[in-house]
């Protein structure tokens, strides 16, 4: 079996970062599979309480998300990674699940040899609010490599 | 429901004189309209508006909460609060930093429910009216806020420390493992302050209010609570916050102090905010400080948890338990 490695996406310029990383270092390499994996949380009911508004919420969060799966697999193609060594996958987190934990519930259901995630320089402030997923990851990650970059 | 029988019921159950025209709402979504002196039906029960809650953030009236009624109910007299459907989004800020913030009436009658006949929390019941909207039925705590009663106390710190701040302390610890049992359920208070703890006038309980804020991110969900818990902390530690403006101020004690002050030693997100107390007030237990820091600008371990907060609180609890003098 091959290299498996697990890419964690978000909207953000630190996971383009991270995804030009891993095509420059995995380009050479035939036995890597590259999965772009992309945590969506799900819309809150207490923020729509409305079945048929979340639903519609959900579904415009989705088709984000794949987009923007589809515009990293295009890069990494770009810099020379053959396209049947990308998969994506969307995994929708429960309001209240965090996302270093589907990140981490993902690689060892998958095996994968690798987690890769961008750091995403936030300020103190923000980390003491919102948490650093690359911070959990790192404390958290077992019987696997982490890439954090910067 | 006849209008005779509801202007006898407003006779025997309220002080007030009877409105000739008595205007009985059965759907609140237009809640601007709904004026004090008439009346609110939902589920067979009555309510008559006396009238509008007022923001009353740190002992100033503030704007009135159209959405929060004043309300007598009319099957027994009590006084009660109606929190009515209002849903809006704003930006909340802590300190220099700005989070989106929600209002959800759901979010709080889910925890009306699963609090219920936990009295470290506000009680009430959520009824349903004719268009659908949950209308919160409160229990009015006759109550001081957190806030007032520490600035209600008029000696020195150091006195306060050694003879008020220990019982305070374990009033506190109830109300935070009260947090942390929220926690524990999957829910988050979402507006933790000074004002929103109650010190019941009977019997001094202290009792959490007000859980209607969430807010959506993907990451860890506790970081606000966290943040509202170590600001009553310190609020409670030093007997109120103490800035560099008041520290460097001339009526100031500190004076001598302040060149040992460092960026570290205030808040990370109210950099005017002095954290590192035992630096004021050398006799502020060690254990206790250090639990502050972790709210300082200095801090490099965040707490992720109130359980995390609270086991280290803890210890500086049992030291005042034990008394041990100017103890670690």
């Amino acid at each position: 079996m091959g290299h498996r490695i697990l890419v964690g996406i978000d909207c953000s310029a630190n996971a383009q970062r991270a995804v030009d990383y891993v095509g420059a270092m995995l380009r050479p390499h035939d036995d890597a599979a590259i999965t772009l994996f992309h945590v969506l949380v799900g819309p809150q009911p207490d923020i729509y309480p409305d079945a048929a508004q979340r639903e519609q919420e959900l579904d415009k969060r989705h088709r984000r998300a794949h987009r923007q799966l589809e515009a990293m697999a295009a890069r990494l193609a770009e810099i020379g990674v053959p396209p049947d060594r990308i998969a994506l996958k969307i995994q929708v987190c429960d309001p209240g699940e965090n996302v270093s934990s589907a990140l981490l519930d993902e690689q060892r259901r998958g095996g994968y040899h690798t987690v890769v995630v961008g750091r995403r320089g936030m300020s103190k402030r923000e980390e003491f609010l919102f948490g650093s997923v690359s911070s959990k990851i790192i404390r958290e990650a077992r019987e696997c490599t982490v890439w954090v970059v910067q | 429901m006849f209008p005779a029988h509801v202007r006898d019921l407003i006779r025997s159950h309220t002080p007030f004189a009877v409105p000739e025209k008595i205007r009985i709402h059965t759907d609140t979504t237009q809640f601007m309209d709904i004026k004090a002196g008439d009346c609110i039906a939902v589920e067979g029960r009555l309510f008559y508006v006396k009238g509008e809650e007022f923001e009353g953030r740190f002992g100033l009236d503030g704007e009135p909460k159209f959405w929060v009624k004043r309300v007598i109910d009319l099957h027994d007299g009590t006084s009660k609060i109606l929190k009515l459907a209002f849903f809006e989004s704003f930006f909340m800020h802590l300190g220099e930093e700005r989070i989106r913030c929600f209002r959800s009436p759901h979010k709080e009658s889910r925890i009306l429910e699963r609090t219920a006949g936990d009295t470290r929390f506000m009680q009430g019941h959520t009824l349903y009216d004719d268009a659908g909207n949950p209308v919160r039925v409160i229990e009015r705590i006759a109550a001081k806020t957190f806030y007032d009663l520490i600035h209600s106390l008029e000696m020195d710190h150091e006195t306060y420390y050694y003879e008020v701040f220990p019982g305070i302390f374990s009033n506190l610890m109830k109300a935070f493992y009260a947090i942390k049992d929220l926690h524990q359920m999957g829910e988050i208070h979402g507006d933790i302050r000074n004002d929103h703890l109650l010190i019941e006038h009977d019997g001094g309980r202290y009792r959490w209010i007000d859980f209607d804020y969430t807010y959506e991110w993907p990451g860890q969900p506790y970081g606000v609570d966290l943040f509202g818990l170590g600001n009553i902390l310190l609020f409670a530690a030093g007997k109120g916050f103490h800035t560099l403006h008041d520290l460097k101020s001339s009526r100031s004690a500190f004076h001598s102090v302040l060149s040992d002050l460092r960026e570290e030693d205030f808040s990370l997100f109210f950099p005017n905010r002095l954290m590192n107390l035992k630096k004021i007030f050398p006799y502020v237990r060690e254990t206790l400080n250090k639990v502050l820091m972790h709210f300082a600008a200095g801090a490099e371990v965040f707490y992720e948890s109130a359980h995390e907060f609270i086991e280290d609180l803890e210890i500086a609890f049992r030291s005042f338990l034990w008394e041990v003098p100017y103890g670690s």
